[in-house]
């Protein structure tokens, strides 16, 4: 196990969610068309960033730079991890990020339609759960960590994954909400309502799963951290939801993108993308730990 | 069956074509000139019978008016020298008075039976309409065209502009626009009350163009008057719109024009409704140093 690849690893992880900040401030400020022309904006590699073209190039630049990060990963991986499965996940990554370029040209090729807009959004939020992923495989305690006593009660494995699915339901019905309309536009009642009613249901889910965990697992920090984290992020995610809804409700009537409505918005983005990453720590330490003691349970009550 | 890498390969080959493609077909291309969609200008042509008349009027706000919103400019430096005092166009109202109201005839019939939108061509159609971009807005603001007729978009600014139609009835159209760069010309193949315009770079930047199938049209000045000239006699239902609230308000009349007469046609906006605060107060915009002034 190298420190090294775990440590670079964790490393585009944290790029990573830079970038997704960045991307969400160029949907706030509605910079997405800021430059028309898409690899070189306005014809140029390093055009003068002044306005919404401040927001777009820097998101592309920042793209840029994090691709390059994945492209060393994926090396890093190929040479210094034993794991075949791990080298996979990292040339993974690299189609993923790749993708996810091609898809940002294509969209403002395309004059952002929401379908592809969407896409980008929500491939964004996998290519983070990709690199949070493969922090967590070449992390030293997840090569060393020894099977759970097994504990009766609710399958927790079952539960996270139901976690990951619902909250991935709800960043897509995020996307799509967020693209469906510019600043100064009216959102759309009926996607509002699906985000609404996802926010629920991804509450009840994820506070079922951290509660599950921490019951039966609660001198386990290796499990009940993550799911800790997870149930803090979500109170917060909840809080931001609904700033980002007040503000966004009222922002057709201001005359530009306005800084509380741009951060809050861009903070709810944000702590979304957290709750995914701490809800697949979660999910891959449960695989890790709860697998080995289910199976022999089975075979020795078969 | 395809190996893996075979099927990799095809994978970006396809991803690379769909891209290639989307290039090709895209709309935010180069082109100066747009000329898109079936022409509406078809149709019959009215021919002058020398007793033609106008319709005249003055569009009024009842009440005290909101005040327009200040804008924040500082994103763009070339901006704030320009217009340090940018404020939003939507209420331009002077002594009651409203200006940049779009008042035009919507439906009607002639005196001979015909109905107004059976024509596409009439002797008084505008060759071409101006819409400049100085001190980080749009000039006129409210700009009203006939179907196909060229809009010449110029940039009059010491900045990058983003020029970005954002119509229902037509296609949607965004170009990049230099400054120094020729005039841009575009054309609106489709009627359509109101197009709006945006600039993607400023965002604060907005217009809106109305495109017609016939000349009778007006846009209100600063003391609210609008006239509508060369309308054959007949029975019309007058529109005027204003953009105040969310989606803008419109405020209709029934009018008749008799041979060579003069028709009036007076609106009122106002009162209780249309007053939107801004959401937050303005805050200074958050800054980030770069290589670049910002």
């Amino acid at each position: 196990m190298s420190k090294g690849v775990h440590r670079f690893a964790v490393f585009v992880a944290c790029a990573t969610f830079f970038l997704i900040i960045a991307g969400a401030n160029v949907t706030s400020h509605d910079a997405g068309l800021a430059t028309s022309d898409w690899p070189l904006s306005n014809g140029q590699v390093f055009p003068k960033m002044v306005g919404n073209l401040f927001w777009e190039h820097g998101h592309r630049m920042v793209a840029t730079a994090v691709g390059m990060l994945t492209i060393v990963l994926a090396f890093y991986l190929q040479f210094r991890e034993p794991r075949t499965w791990v080298k996979r996940l990292g040339w993974a990554a690299l189609g993923a990020v790749v993708a996810q370029g091609l898809l940002g040209g294509l969209t403002v090729k395309l004059n952002l339609p929401l379908i592809v807009s969407a896409t980008h959004a929500t491939l964004a939020q996998l290519f983070f759960l990709i690199t949070v992923s493969l922090a967590v495989f070449t992390s030293k305690r997840w090569i060393e960590s020894e099977p759970l006593e097994m504990v009766e009660g609710p399958p927790v494995r079952a539960l996270c994954v139901f976690s990951l699915a619902m909250i991935l339901t709800q960043l897509v019905l995020g996307a799509t909400l967020r693209h469906s309309a510019t600043w100064d536009q009216d959102l759309p009642t009926p996607l509002l309502v699906a985000h609404i009613c996802g926010a629920v249901v991804v509450t009840l889910v994820l506070s079922t799963t951290i509660a599950s965990v921490v019951l039966r697992f609660r001198s386990e920090t290796y499990l009940t951290r993550p799911a800790a984290i997870a149930a803090c992020l979500l109170v917060v995610q909840l809080g931001l939801g609904l700033a980002a809804y007040m503000t966004r409700r009222t922002s057709p009537n201001d005359p530009q993108p306005l800084t509380p409505m741009v951060a809050v918005t861009v903070a709810h983005v944000a702590c979304g993308a957290l709750v995914f990453a701490a809800t697949i720590v979660l999910t891959l330490r449960v695989f890790r730990m709860v697998r080995a003691k289910q199976a022999e349970y089975r075979l020795a009550h078969a | 069956m395809l190996s893996k890498n075979a099927r990799l390969w095809l994978g970006l080959i396809a991803i690379t074509s769909l891209l290639s493609l989307a290039s090709s077909c895209s709309k935010g291309g180069d082109e100066a000139n747009d000329n898109t969609g079936p022409t509406e200008g078809a149709g019959k042509t009215y021919t002058a019978k020398n007793n033609e008349g106008t319709i005249s009027g003055v569009v009024s706000y009842n009440g005290t008016a909101p005040e327009n919103k200040k804008i924040d400019t500082s994103a763009d430096s070339a901006c704030t020298s320009k217009s340090p005092d940018l404020k939003t166009e939507e209420w331009v109202v002077a002594d009651g008075k409203i200006a940049n109201a779009y008042v035009y005839i919507k439906d009607g019939t002639l005196a001979d039976g015909s109905k107004i939108g059976d024509y596409g061509k009439w002797p008084n159609m505008p060759a071409s309409a101006t819409l400049d971009q100085n001190g980080c807005h749009y000039h006129p603001h409210v700009l009203g065209v006939v179907v196909n007729e060229p809009i010449s978009i110029t940039n009059s600014d010491p900045t990058q502009h983003n020029v970005h139609f954002t119509p229902k009835n037509n296609p949607d159209w965004n170009q990049g626009q230099a400054n120094g760069a020729p005039a841009l010309v575009h054309k609106l193949a489709r009627a359509e009350v109101l197009v709006p315009v945006k600039c993607n770079q400023h965002p604060w930047m907005k217009a809106y163009i109305a495109v017609s199938k016939h000349p009778f049209f007006a846009i209100t000045e600063k003391d609210g008057s609008y006239s509508l000239k060369g309308v054959p006699p007949g029975k019309y239902t007058v529109v005027a719109w204003h953009e105040g609230g969310a989606n803008g308000t419109e405020q209709k009349m029934d009018v008749t024009v008799a041979a060579s007469g003069a028709a009036k046609a007076d609106f009122t906006f106002g009162g209780t409704a249309m007053v939107q605060p801004s959401s937050w107060p303005m805050l200074e915009a958050i800054t980030f140093p770069t290589l670049h002034n910002h």
